[in-house]
C-alpha cells in the first residue's frame, strides 16, 4: 500500500538555549513521514518534546538541525497552508465566534461576502449555530474548542496541527470533543496531526500513532498502525489490548 | 444460565413502618414549599428589589445629617440641613457669582480637566507604548519617571504658578501631570498583557507583520489604555480642585473657596455637592463608553 507522503522530518533536532551558557535538548533526531489525509497521533509524556515537535512543522520554531518539509519543500515559517488549534484555545477575545472563525480569510483579504459564506459553513460544521455573535468568554471550554476546530479548518488548511486541544476539558466533553473530531476530519478530509499525551484518545483517533520518549531529548520510540475499525469503541477487547500494548510499550518511561 | 442482558437493579423496599410519636409530629409539620417564600423571604426580596435598601441607606444618612445640623451637635450653624443645600444649589443656578451661575463655574472646571487630560494622554500613551516597545526608551525614560511618579501632583501647584500665573496655564499644568502618571503606567503595562499565544494563533492564520500588529496588539492593549483613561480622568477632577482651591477666579474649587471666605458653609457644601455629582456622571459616562468600546470585557464589579 503506497501513501503519498505530505510532510516529513528528516534528522530534526532541536535545542533550546537558556542564559546562553545553559543548552536543553529538546528533540533528537527526529525522522517521520506524514501521509497525506492520515490521522497521526504524537504520543508522549509531558516534557517530551511532542508539542516542540508540532511547533516546528507549525513555523512558530526552527530546527536546530534537520529539516521539516512540507509538499517537499522546506518550511521556513508559519503559513496558512497550516493551521494550527491551540490547547489554550488562543481565541481572539475581542472577535465573536464568526470574527473569530472568519480571521484567517480575512488575513488573505478574502472579501466580505466570500468570507461570510466560509464561516457559516464551518460554523455549521461544528455545529456552533446561534452563537454567531457570542464572545469567546461566553463560551464553554467545549465549544470554545470548536471555534478554534472551525477557525483552523477555515483557511482550508492542507495540514491541521492540534496540540492537545481538549487537554483542559472535562472528560465527558473531551470524549464528545474526539467524536466531534473524527466527525469532522471524515466530513472534510485533511491531514492532522494530533499531539496528545492520552493513550485512550491516542488509540481512538489515531490511524497511526507515533510514540515518544518520556525523557528529554525526545526521541520517537516507536510508530504503530492502528489496526482497529472505526467507529471505534473504548470498551473492546482488541481496543483494551492495544491499550496495554502501548501501555507496556512506554511503560518504561511513562 | 442468564440469557437477559438487561440489568436489573432492585432498590429495597419502602419501609412502611408506623411512625412513633415524635415522627408524625414532624410529619405534619406544612412542607416548605420552594415557589411560595415565606414571610421572611418575601420580605428579603421586596428589601432587594428597586433598590429600596439603597433609598432607605442615604434616607437614613439625609435624616442623620438634617437632625445634626437642626440641633447644632457640632456647634454653630456651620452645617446647614440637606434641604437648604438644595436651595442653595437651585439659587446658585440663578444668580451669579463673579459672573458665573454654578453651572458655569462646573463648566469652567470641566473645561480645564478635559484639556489637561487630553494633553496628558495624548502624551502618555504613545510615550508608554514606545517604552514598553523599545529598550532604549524604556531605559532612558524608566529612571525619571519613577522619580516624578510618587510626587502628589498637586504638589506642583506653588510652582505652577509661579511658572504660569494665576490663569488657566497653571491648572491645565496641574491637571496634565495628574493624568500623565497613571496613563503612562497603564500603556507601558498595556502590551505586556497582550496573550503572547494570541501573535502565535495570528501567524498560524497567515498574518503578516502589520496584520499581527493591527489585530493583536492593537485589540490587545485596549482595555489597560482605557483603564489608565479612566483612572486618570478621575484623578484629573481632583487635581482641577485641588488647583482652583489655591487659585482662581471661576471653577467648582474656587466657588468652595469664595464659600469659605465669605463665612457661607451652605457654598461650599453646595460645591462638594455638585463636585460628586459631576464625577459620578463622569464615572459612568466612561463605563458606557467602555462597554462600546471593549464589548468584549468581562463586566467588572467594584
Amino acid at each position: 500500500m503506497s501513501h503519498t507522503i505530505k510532510c516529513t522530518c528528516r534528522s530534526v533536532c532541536k535545542t533550546f538555549v537558556q542564559k546562553e551558557t545553559h543548552f536543553v535538548p529538546v528533540l533528537k533526531d527526529i525522522t517521520l513521514d506524514v501521509r497525506e489525509n492520515e490521522f497521526l497521533v504524537l504520543l508522549g509524556p509531558g516534557q517530551s518534546g511532542k508539542s516542540t515537535l508540532l511547533r516546528i512543522i507549525a513555523g512558530l520554531e526552527l530546527p536546530s538541525s534537520g529539516e521539516v518539509t512540507l509538499n517537499g519543500k522546506p518550511i521556513q515559517g508559519p503559513g496558512p497552508d497550516r493551521s494550527m488549534v491551540f490547547q489554550t484555545y488562543s481565541l481572539f477575545p475581542w472577535r465573536t465566534v464568526r470574527g473569530n472563525i472568519e480571521m484567517g480569510p480575512r488575513f488573505k483579504g478574502v472579501p466580505k461576502e466570500e468570507r461570510r459564506r466560509i464561516g457559516k459553513k464551518y460554523i455549521e460544521l461544528v455545529g456552533l449555530n446561534g452563537f454567531e455573535a457570542a464572545f469567546p468568554h461566553q463560551l464553554s471550554g467545549g465549544m470554545k474548542q470548536r471555534v478554534g476546530l472551525a477557525r483552523a479548518y477555515a483557511n482550508s488548511p492542507e495540514v491541521l496541527l492540534l496540540d492537545e486541544p481538549f487537554g483542559q476539558l472535562d472528560a465527558q466533553t473531551r470524549y464528545l470533543m474526539e467524536q466531534e473530531v473524527l466527525r469532522i476530519w471524515e466530513t472534510d478530509k485533511r491531514t492532522v496531526i494530533f499531539v496528545t499525551n492520552n493513550v485512550d484518545e491516542a488509540i481512538y483517533l489515531g490511524e497511526r500513532i507515533v510514540t515518544l520518549e518520556g525523557k528529554l531529548p525526545g526521541k520517537i520510540q516507536t510508530i504503530i498502525e492502528n489496526p482497529l475499525a472505526r467507529p471505534r469503541e473504548h470498551n473492546t477487547k482488541s481496543f483494551l489490548e492495544l491499550r496495554k500494548k502501548i501501555i507496556s510499550l512506554t511503560r518504561l518511561t511513562l | 444460565m442468564e440469557t437477559d442482558s438487561t440489568i436489573v437493579v432492585e432498590l429495597p423496599p419502602v419501609q412502611e413502618n408506623t411512625p412513633t410519636f415524635l415522627e408524625s409530629l414532624v410529619v405534619e409539620l406544612p412542607p416548605v414549599q420552594e415557589n411560595t417564600p415565606t414571610f421572611l423571604e418575601s420580605l428579603k426580596i421586596i428589601l432587594m428589589r428597586f433598590h429600596f435598601l439603597s433609598f432607605l441607606s442615604i434616607a437614613l444618612v439625609l435624616t442623620f445629617w438634617h437632625f445634626i445640623s437642626v440641633y447644632k451637635i457640632f456647634g454653630g450653624t456651620f452645617l446647614p440641613t440637606p434641604w437648604a443645600i438644595v436651595q442653595e444649589i437651585w439659587r446658585l443656578m440663578h444668580q451669579e457669582l463673579i459672573g458665573k451661575n454654578i453651572l458655569e463655574h462646573t463648566w469652567a472646571s470641566l473645561h480645564r480637566v478635559f484639556i489637561g487630560w487630553a494633553i496628558g494622554c495624548a502624551i502618555a500613551i504613545p510615550l508608554g507604548i514606545f517604552m514598553a516597545l523599545n529598550d532604549f526608551a524604556r531605559a532612558i525614560v524608566k529612571p525619571v519617571f519613577d522619580i516624578f511618579k510618587p510626587m502628589p501632583p498637586i504638589s506642583w501647584i506653588s510652582l505652577a504658578i509661579l511658572w504660569f500665573g494665576l490663569g488657566e496655564e497653571s491648572k491645565v499644568f496641574i491637571i496634565v501631570i495628574g493624568s500623565f502618571v497613571p496613563c503612562l503606567i497603564n500603556s507601558f503595562n498595556s502590551l505586556r498583557l497582550v496573550d503572547p499565544a494570541l501573535y502565535d494563533a495570528a501567524r498560524m492564520l497567515g498574518a503578516n507583520r502589520r496584520q499581527e500588529i493591527m489585530e493583536v496588539a492593537f485589540f490587545g492593549i485596549l482595555p489597560a489604555t482605557f483603564a489608565g483613561l479612566q483612572i486618570s480622568l478621575s484623578l484629573a477632577w481632583s487635581c482641577v480642585l485641588a488647583a482652583e482651591l489655591v487659585g482662581g477666579r471661576s471653577g467648582i474649587g474656587f466657588l468652595i473657596i469664595l464659600g469659605m471666605n465669605q463665612y457661607k458653609p451652605a457654598i461650599i457644601v453646595a460645591g462638594m455637592v455638585v463636585i460628586a455629582l459631576t464625577a459620578w456622571l463622569i464615572t459612568f459616562g466612561m463605563e458606557h463608553i467602555e462597554k462600546l468600546v471593549c464589548p468584549w470585557r468581562r463586566d467588572i464589579k467594584v
